[in-house]
């Protein structure tokens, strides 16, 4: 037997590829830079959100009229209308280079934790998520007349949070529809219920954070969508592999 | 009982999709080093069984072994097998060298880009190597696929229908790869209902039809024995 016929034959174990971590970053990392190279190229997720998200929020400002003391205690409700509603645009497409690809077979092919193909979708989801924010909030801050500027720090931590814990479930019902016919339909009424501790939080720090919080109730709302984002990131990452297989 | 010896032991494999079954009852023994095509009409279970092999499809029924692996334990067989499919599982928006890239960063094989790009070169793509893979042909798509499976040094190498899209000179290039693995020690199957153009490559060939594995023979009994094998069914 040649050397080269050893090495073949070598039983190839986990650890030889780069064993727990080390192997858990490398896939994480493969499935980002790909997706996120995707996206930069078509830039068709990211434009058809910035163009939905856009039009949600001018509707919005048009329905509520020139009120201000309105506009300020609903704008944290109406930005996280225009996330949800945009990052459904998102999560349905969170599979869609390997279904173009030929389907999710051909992940599946390539030996490795599979967990790490979960944690790369969900950043990438993030990543896109928290871009298209860059954009929503400045552009509710001028319609909604809202003086984002001051309170930028603690809207940034809570919009981190809310969209972690969206996009951890998203892209874990993403993928439970994948093969799903209906899915643009299925997605949103699966996902949306699950949704409803995080919107509540992620809502209700908004508008504490712009209209004041006397009572001190920020608090609660902070450590719920800190729980919900914990509890639901180790659920979905551990039972991910039972929905990628067939 | 599956012997840890062969490259591939099978014992009873079935599969059902719903109420079809797609194969029944297959035993197989496949030794290291050696080469075998399965051979059989559309329809018959030839993918299937190695989508099984490939540990993307857990049997119905049965039981068996890859390069050492139980057939339940899906990694195992993944870090010791490879396939080729018909899909190719490429993406357009990347180039071939970044499709070549994700495999290996995915797989923990060679990361360097003087190896894919060596692996570009080896399947007559070197020149198109920054171009993306949506404006390539089926052709070129199936050797970027047969590129990405030459990044995976491993015992146990499947190609389901390898000449499918390709032009003479792909033809020729299937076939010394497939020399050059038999050569490494390499296991090779290979898929393809077009069976002239896969014999010159193989030692035996196994038949399937219908789900079932009706004969097994040396590659150069094949006609005779398939014939047969109709004669008696009609």
């Amino acid at each position: 037997m040649s050397s080269r016929t050893r090495e073949i034959w070598k039983p190839v174990a986990p650890a030889e590829t780069g064993s727990g971590r080390r192997e858990f970053l490398r896939r994480t990392r493969a499935i980002v830079w790909k997706d996120l190279l995707i996206e930069v190229r078509t830039k068709q997720s990211f434009t058809a959100m910035a163009f939905f998200a856009a039009l949600v929020l001018f509707i919005f400002s048009f329905a509520m009229g020139a009120d201000v003391r309105l506009l300020q205690a609903t704008g944290g409700g109406l930005v996280w209308i225009g996330i949800a509603f945009t990052g459904i645009l998102s999560l349905s497409r969170t599979y869609q280079s390997e279904e173009l690809a030929g389907g999710l077979e051909g992940l599946r092919l390539l030996p490795g934790e599979q967990r790490a193909i979960y944690v790369g979708k969900l950043l990438g989801n993030l990543a896109l998520l928290l871009t298209l924010e860059l954009f929503l909030f400045p552009t509710a801050a001028i319609l909604f007349q809202l003086e984002l500027w001051r309170v930028a720090l603690p809207l940034a931590g809570v919009a981190l949070l809310g969209t972690l814990g969206f996009s951890i479930i998203g892209t874990f019902y993403a993928a439970l529809a994948v093969h799903v016919r209906a899915r643009e339909l299925m997605l949103p009424l699966l996902l949306f219920p699950a949704l409803v501790p995080v919107l509540l939080g992620a809502v209700n720090a908004t508008t504490l954070i712009l209209t004041g919080d006397p009572d001190g109730a920020m608090s609660s709302w902070i450590r719920l969508l800190v729980a919900f984002d914990v509890i639901f990131f180790v659920v979905c990452t551990w039972i991910f592999p039972l929905v990628l297989e067939e | 009982m599956n012997s840890p010896n062969l490259a591939v032991s099978l014992r009873g494999i079935s599969r059902r999709f719903g109420w079809f079954w797609a194969l029944r009852d297959v035993d197989l023994d496949v030794p290291p080093g050696t080469s075998l095509l399965l051979a059989g009409p559309n329809g018959a279970g030839k993918t299937t069984l190695l989508r099984i092999l490939a540990g993307v499809l857990a049997p119905s029924r049965g039981e068996g072994r890859l390069a050492g692996a139980g057939l339940n334990d899906n990694d195992g067989i993944r870090r010791r097998s490879a396939l080729l499919t018909t899909r190719g599982y490429l993406y357009d928006e990347l180039t071939a060298l970044e499709n070549l890239r994700f495999v290996s960063l995915m797989c923990g094989s060679d990361t360097s880009p003087a190896t894919s790009a060596g692996i570009l070169d080896r399947v007559g793509l070197a020149s198109v190597a920054d171009r993306r893979v949506g404006a390539f042909s089926s052709g070129m798509r199936k050797r970027l696929a047969l590129g990405a499976l030459l990044m995976r040094p491993v015992p146990v190498v499947m190609m389901d229908e390898p000449f499918a899209s390709l032009d003479d000179h792909g033809r020729a290039l299937v076939d010394d790869i497939v020399e050059e693995m038999l050569a490494a020690g390499q296991t090779v199957f290979l898929a393809s209902h077009q069976i002239g153009d896969s014999l010159r490559l193989i030692g035996r060939v196994a038949f399937i039809d219908r789900g079932r594995l009706a004969f097994t023979c040396a590659a150069d009994e094949l006609s005779e024995r398939r014939y047969a094998y109709f004669e008696d069914r009609e």
